[in-house]
């Protein structure tokens, strides 16, 4: 846990220092300056901390999904403390995907928000959120609420791979690499643009990021531990 | 130093975000302490 | 297997029996579907629909009159005290599948209520002009639906709040199956060939078979105490 704790908080410190402070010019000359791409500048520095948001929220809902298979399969509560508490991580990166997202869209497509397939996914992510924990704060028993958030956070989980199909089919895509993006690929993927300097930060702050939820973790699973140890001191 | 942050504004931003995940780690750090030192607590009792 | 087979449908009979007697859910479900098209149409007045609209709003009205009587299959044996004596007499493979079609059976006739309505009060707009995608699609996607709104029905009956926990937690499940069916049913209405539509009639058929199977491997653990 130590490497994971100080990984985090240099990676982190790391990619906010360069993501920031490297400058950016047209014709980019070595490591230390950027490609300035017209129409999204300064914009672009938001893919260090944009994206990283979502994907650890993809991360926590899988991690909880496991947990609580793993609880359905065992009935230790343990395996429920880290479900919930990974879901709760998940909620909480997946509003600031949300709201990072949104700022990002108003400045570059126009509008806060556009029903793209990413933006249907994240607020999809965000109501079986919503849903989970209504559902956990409904069921009083302990063992009761476990399985059944689970096996909903299964369920939910099932739907997942329909929407890679369905979503590309219903609307149309405008962030990097979506399927109908004019430019093919997106100018963000492509080679030439994010390789070398910015893919090498992106990928740390990937790691940074991931770390960083796994430290987290570790604190909210603890924290209901001893809270758990503590009630049943006082029965 | 003043007029090199007035031409290049982006460095007053990293230095508030710097500020800001700062004081996040310097809280996470002592919530971790303070987590330990419970579990020794409870442990004990 | 034949045992569980006859289990299975002697279950649905007794729901059956037990809904017909009573006639709770289906008129329930048909005060429900008559107020809300009404709603509909106070809204449009004069307005023209066009058929992504009607097709969407086919849908709206297909999920909320669902989402208030679905969940009756499993809340009604809680209330009634009853749910003991299922998990004694029957296995919760045939308990799951006496009430996934009684659900399914529900859903259908609900379709065919919305429907009929439909073509009566939007007769000048509400045209299926390609009915083997519309036939198609309003079966399949009563399937999923039902699939989908049992096994979240099981959950739910287990909770406090059931009423209006019941479409928080059904609607992001669904959510993928309705995008599918509006689309479909759009195409039904547009007159779209066959062959257009059969991309989301494979969409549909996985997701049933999916939610089917997902929810038979998990339901023991929602229905056991």
């Amino acid at each position: 846990m130590t490497y994971v704790k100080y990984g985090s908080i240099i990676l982190i410190t790391l990619v906010i220092v360069a993501g920031i402070g490297i400058p950016m010019s047209l014709e980019p000359a070595g490591f230390f300056e950027f490609p300035l791409i017209p129409g999204l500048e300064d914009k672009a520095r938001n893919i260090f901390f944009h994206v990283p948001t979502a994907w650890t929220s993809v991360l926590a809902f899988l991690v909880g999904t496991f947990f609580g298979i793993r609880y359905l399969r065992t009935k230790n509560i343990e395996d429920d403390y880290k479900s919930v508490s990974a879901a709760g991580l998940g909620l909480l990166f997946c509003i600031l995907a949300t709201v990072t997202g949104a700022l990002w869209a108003r400045f570059n497509w126009g509008t806060f928000w556009n029903w793209d397939p990413r933006q249907t996914s994240i607020f999809i992510l965000l109501l079986i959120y919503g849903a989970y924990f209504a559902l956990r704060s409904a069921i009083e028993s302990d063992e009761k609420r476990a399985s059944l958030s689970a096996v909903y956070s299964i369920i939910a989980g099932l739907t997942v791979p329909f929407f890679v199909f369905v979503m590309p089919r219903m609307m149309a895509g405008l962030h990097p690499g979506a399927r109908d993006d004019p430019s093919g690929k997106g100018p963000l993927m492509q080679s030439g643009m994010i390789a070398g300097n910015m893919r090498v930060f992106f990928y740390l702050s990937l790691l940074g990021f991931t770390l960083l939820f796994i430290w987290l973790l570790n604190l909210r699973i603890r924290a209901a531990r001893l809270e758990h140890e503590h009630s049943r001191q006082q029965h | 130093m003043e007029e090199f942050l007035a031409e290049h504004q982006l460095y007053i931003v990293l230095g508030i975000v710097l500020l800001i995940w700062g004081g996040i780690v310097l809280y996470l750090l002592r919530l971790d302490k303070k987590l330990a030192e419970l579990e020794k607590l409870i442990k004990k009792g | 297997m034949r045992s569980a087979l006859s289990s299975t449908f002697a279950l649905f009979q007794k729901d059956l029996q037990s809904e017909l007697r009573t006639r709770y859910a289906l008129n329930a479900l048909l005060m429900f579907v008559v107020t809300s098209v009404a709603t509909i149409l106070f809204a449009l007045r004069s307005d023209q629909p066009s058929p992504s609209t009607l097709s969407g709003m086919y849908w709206v009205v297909v999920f909320f009159t669902a989402m208030s009587s679905l969940s009756r299959i499993f809340v009604s044996e809680e209330e009634r005290g009853t749910t003991m004596t299922l998990q004694l007499v029957a296995s919760p493979s045939v308990v799951y599948f006496g009430k996934l079609i009684f659900n399914a059976v529900l859903t259908i006739s609900l379709t065919v209520a919305v429907t009929l309505l439909y073509t009566i009060v939007f007769s000048e707009y509400f045209i299926i002009k390609s009915s083997s995608i519309f036939f198609a699609t309003v079966l399949l996607g009563s399937l999923g639906f039902a699939a989908a709104a049992t096994i979240i029905a099981a959950i739910v009956a287990k909770a406090n709040t059931r009423g209006t926990l019941y479409p928080v937690l059904s609607f992001p499940i669904l959510i993928v199956l309705l995008m599918t069916v509006m689309n479909a049913t759009t195409k039904a209405l547009e007159g779209a060939p066959f062959s257009d539509a059969l991309e989301d009639f494979q969409i549909l058929a996985g997701y049933i078979l999916v939610m089917t199977g997902g929810s038979f491997l998990l339901f023991d653990f929602v229905w056991k105490d």
